[in-house]
């Protein structure tokens, strides 16, 4: 990742779009770096300015401050999510309800959002804590694992699979499904066939269930597929390809964004012992710590949005379809909101992080992630106070062009008796 | 003392009423119950109202003071 000075070439056309003052820069954020570059990247375009203009594939407008991401999350009615990839404002894609706006979205939304409310994450709570008690138990007698792919991707993965009511053991399928998916956006040709026939997979279990669910005489308790079967929008069922779309951007979002979160914050814990004793110790204190991972550690390094109509913002001539690029770990490490902005502060007070994003499209499974966060932290600490980073080897995160995650977090503990 | 909450600004990250659970409640969707309206904050809660108006990442809560 580097900033360079764009080409002679593109200095005219960009003069003209981009006002004086606004730094222009040439940024692609998708490929590997060592852990914390893209924090520092971010970091450090924040403080150059509050926008700054990338000319990286047909060029956006980077939103690097608080406030700046805030607003943009909060007026749909400029920033519409049509796009929500700044370097493709003409997706093939329409995820639902990803990228469906205000009025519109709202319809989708509250349909599946009561789902993922907290009432509805607390049921399946003691499961988690089950789940969460069985994975570490099976871990703790090797006295060592990569954490990403031994637990932080199983876990997210069960529970999510018991709140959507099919079986948990079924993440022997999906944990596969989402690393092949994922590592498909590398770009080499063997990744991306394993990725479309992840794709394929996914769709064709859900294409299974619905059609399982059928089958029933009425609608399942706690079964959210035979929910989907049952609901209307404007008095219309809601149809085969829309349901499969929904339950595919639903696994798309919520495991490997909640393995990434929770590969973080374990590396914080095993590099500092005096947070992890206090959490041990002081066990009230793991929703905050939760907290200031997704704030500190966040795992979106930008989202993007799509301008719906000419407006001038901080400054800046927006023209309808311009894209735009709200820097969140930028704004989540901004010195103008926080004290100590790049330190994790276990017990920190009036968090208010965007690291779920905000506006009509905040993070639908937030609550959900959090509970798993919790359950995960309490679990492991319960039979494994004390870890830590089992390599010399510089620990290496999957780029910006998709959420980031650790690659790889080889830990290790005294085994006991 | 006494909190606001703004209806329209309010999305249901749920912060307020998990940071202040002895003054606050959400609704069956994860909205504040309270969205919409103004909450009295009793002299032993204050510290916990501040923390849940500051932790709301839309600022859909203002700290009104007597």
């Amino acid at each position: 990742m580097t900033i360079i000075d764009p080409a002679p070439g593109d200095q005219q056309e960009i003069s003209d779009r981009v006002p004086l003052g606004c730094p222009v820069v040439h940024l692609d954020a998708s490929p590997p770096l060592e852990v914390g570059s893209h924090w520092a990247k971010a970091n450090e375009l924040r403080e150059a300015s509050p926008v700054v203009f990338n000319t990286h594939a047909q060029g956006y407008w980077m939103f690097t401050r608080y406030d700046e991401v805030r607003e943009m999350y909060q007026h749909p009615e400029i920033f519409s999510s049509e796009s929500i990839t700044p370097w493709e404002p003409e997706p093939v894609y329409r995820f639902v309800p990803t990228q469906i706006d205000p009025p519109e979205h709202s319809k989708y939304r509250q349909l599946i959002s009561r789902w993922f409310a907290p009432n509805a994450v607390k049921r399946v709570e003691p499961q988690a804590h089950e789940m969460g008690r069985r994975l570490v138990a099976d871990l703790v007698s090797r006295g060592d694992c990569d954490f990403i792919t031994d637990f932080a991707m199983r876990l997210p993965t069960e529970i999510f699979l018991e709140i959507i009511g099919v079986p948990h053991s079924d993440a022997d399928l999906f944990v596969p499904w989402v690393e092949d998916f994922f590592a498909g956006f590398g770009g080499d040709l063997a990744q991306q066939e394993a990725m479309g026939a992840a794709l394929g997979g996914i769709r064709q279990y859900w294409v299974d269930v619905l059609e399982a669910r059928r089958g029933d005489t009425q609608q399942r308790e706690d079964d959210f597929v035979s929910l989907l079967l049952h609901s209307t929008i404007d008095d219309e069922p809601l149809g085969d390809v829309l349901i499969l779309d929904i339950l595919t951007v639903l696994v798309l979002a919520g495991l490997d964004t909640t393995r990434g979160q929770l590969g973080y914050l374990f590396r914080h814990l095993a590099q500092n012992p005096q947070d992890r004793q206090r959490l041990v110790e002081e066990p009230d204190l793991i929703p905050s710590a939760v907290e200031e991972s997704l704030r500190l550690y966040t795992i979106i390094f930008g989202d993007g949005r799509k301008v719906a109509q000419d407006t001038e913002f901080h400054g800046c001539p927006l023209s309808k379809g311009d894209m735009v690029y709200g820097l969140v770990s930028g704004a989540n490490r901004d010195p103008r909101v926080y004290d100590r902005p790049d330190e994790f502060v276990v017990d920190r007070k009036a968090n208010n992080h965007l690291g779920f994003a905000g506006g009509p499209h905040r993070c639908l499974g937030a609550h959900l992630a959090r509970m798993v966060m919790k359950v995960a932290v309490e679990e492991w600490l319960a039979l494994i106070p004390d870890f830590e980073i089992a390599t010399d080897e510089p620990l290496m995160e999957r780029g910006g062009g998709a959420m980031m995650t650790l690659l790889s977090l080889p830990l290790a503990w005294e085994v006991t008796a | 003392m006494k909190l606001e909450f703004d209806a329209a600004l309010c999305r249901g990250h749920g912060r307020c009423y998990t940071l202040a659970e002895d003054l606050l409640t959400e609704d069956d969707e994860g909205y504040v119950t309270a969205r919409g309206q103004v909450v009295d904050v009793p002299p032993d809660q204050v510290d916990d109202a501040r923390n849940a108006a500051g932790s709301c990442p839309e600022q859909a809560i203002t700290i009104l003071e007597d």
